[in-house]
């Protein structure tokens, strides 16, 4: 029992991991019916650039809030630059655009700090603490806190600011936002900004477990579509509900179930996907797509 | 001078034009009507105004130039659109909407006192406020859609079919309302309507569009004692 109470806690830690870059995936998605295969990517590089902070002699949680706002800052400026122009160009269009951000970010991290995985430091101790009998370490409380915080903030930006009720309404109807007086296009600027900051936790939060290497998002961006899709991919609340449901399914399947261990845990992820689109399109919490005509 | 000038406009969608040169103009604090059949331009008309179409020709607001000016800009002047279809943002709750009616305002003390009448002239919207805006009645979310308007405090409202799919009863309140803000207020209301006996009777002034073009305009009194542009313009 103690045992699976301690996967459940790391799964959670994981989880939260997930929840944070498929909430991105959520922010965007509403804001502009895409899924941002390159989320993954930013995220991986704003954690190149928080190692380099810390590099200059920055303190972790000097470098943690300063990575964010620079993450924030180039989400807009990828959209301001490279989406806003196709825009209005059908999804598939805007899909090969994400796709070919996804080969031209990975490339320059990796052109600009190598292939060889680096460890990247954890401000929690390696220690572990007896909580209900199970040792649970304090890295995986810490993951918890963190994502735990940043989806709250995200969660009582969007539904308690005047901002976020702006960026709601652009996300829902841009036209009649429009005639409100709201700025659509800076709306969807904030959210992709909003995603990019969001993002980055998520791979300030991983990078100590998996080292940090130009593709090491790769696979944690797969069980963050998991965790969208379980949800919901129009539900941010979804998205952090799917989030801990997949990292602590992925952990006890690879503790518990025979054969799966390290290695088949990403084919738990897809079959979740799987089986998510089979039996219910639209997520936990998806609302169905009815269309009055 | 006239609050609102259009002057030559010419719009369409795409390869497609609809207004083949519009003129029309509202005073400060009137009710003008734009009447006509299905097709004719009023849509477009409004779309113009607050720069949903590209158009060409000269519109003046106020006495500002709307060229080239982005639609939440032109809202930001002081005129609010009730579109077709109202609008409505119904994955948002009731005060949502209405927040976002009144959220770039900064005379807080008036806001509130704004939101109290609203509320006066609409009272389901109060019971109503913490739910979702998809669940109201048509007329409900009309009436919706007009305080919202109000909430933003416009010198002009352009309002889009109000009587469109409602009950001749819920018509004739929501028409008593818009009276009552246009006296009250002073905003003056450009108004197009399928119900040229009801819009006629609310105007002062009104227009008829056919096909893009202007038909007949004059004084609403003159309009409705005329019988052949009833007959032949505004079926009854």
């Amino acid at each position: 029992m103690q045992g699976v109470l301690q996967q459940v806690f790391s799964g959670l830690a994981s989880g939260g991991i997930f929840a944070s870059l498929a909430l991105a995936l959520v922010l965007i998605y509403n804001a502009m019916g895409l899924v941002n295969f390159a989320q993954g990517e930013m995220a991986m590089f704003a954690t190149f650039i928080a190692v380099t902070l810390m590099d200059r002699g920055l303190n972790y949680w000097i470098a943690f809030p300063v990575t964010l706002v620079i993450a924030f800052a180039g989400g807009v400026a990828i959209q301001r630059i490279v989406i806003r122009p196709v825009e209005r160009a059908p999804v598939l269009t805007l899909v090969i655009v994400t796709l070919g951000l996804t080969a031209l970010i990975n490339g320059l991290a990796g052109f600009i700090w190598g292939y060889l995985p680096r460890a990247f430091p954890s401000p929690f101790p390696s220690r572990t603490i007896s909580v209900l009998g199970a040792y649970v370490s304090y890295q995986d409380l810490g993951v918890i806190a963190v994502c735990g915080v940043v989806l709250l903030v995200i969660y009582l930006l969007l539904q308690r600011t005047t901002v976020g009720l702006t960026m709601r309404a652009a996300a829902h109807n841009p036209e009649a936002s429009r005639l409100m007086g709201v700025r659509v296009s800076w709306m969807l600027a904030l959210g992709w900004g909003l995603a990019s900051a969001v993002g980055a936790v998520s791979g300030i939060m991983v990078a100590p477990i998996l080292f940090l290497e130009p593709n090491m998002m790769q696979t944690v961006i797969i069980y963050a579509f998991a965790a969208a899709v379980l949800g919901g991919i129009e539900s941010p609340v979804g998205a952090v509900v799917g989030g801990l449901i997949v990292g602590v399914t992925v952990n006890l399947a690879g503790a518990y179930v025979p054969y799966v261990g390290g290695d088949l845990e990403l084919a738990v992820a897809l079959a979740i996907i799987v089986a998510v689109l089979v039996l219910k399109p639209n997520g936990l919490f998806g609302r169905p797509s009815v269309r009055r005509v | 001078m006239a609050l609102l000038e259009l002057e030559e406009v010419r719009a369409g969608y795409g390869p497609t034009s609809v207004l083949h040169g519009i003129s029309l103009s509202v005073q400060e604090g009137q009710v003008v009507s734009l009447l006509g059949a299905n097709g004719a331009g009023k849509t477009t008309t409004l779309r113009t105004i607050t720069g949903g179409v590209r158009w060409s020709g000269n519109i003046r607001f106020a006495g500002r130039s709307l060229n080239r000016m982005h639609t939440e800009d032109v809202v930001r002047c002081g005129i609010a659109h009730v579109p077709e279809g109202r609008g409505i943002l119904t994955d948002l709750s009731v005060d949502e909407n209405l927040k976002l009616g009144s959220y770039l305002r900064h005379d807080g003390q008036a806001v509130r006192k704004d939101y109290e009448r609203v509320f006066e002239y609409f009272p389901v919207l109060r019971e109503r406020r913490r739910l979702s805006a998809s669940t109201l009645s048509g007329g409900e979310q009309q009436m919706l859609a007009i305080a919202r308007a109000l909430l933003m405090k416009p010198k002009l409202m352009l309002l889009d079919e109000p009587s469109l799919g409602l009950a001749p009863m819920v018509v004739r309140a929501i028409f008593e309302i818009i009276r009552t803000i246009n006296q009250a207020d002073g905003v003056a209301v450009l108004l197009v309507e399928q119900n040229a006996r009801i819009a006629l009777e609310m105007s002062s002034q009104a227009y008829v569009l056919e096909v893009g073009r202007l038909a007949v305009k004059g004084s609403s009194a003159e309009l409705k004692g005329n019988e052949s542009v009833r007959r032949s313009y505004l079926g009854y």
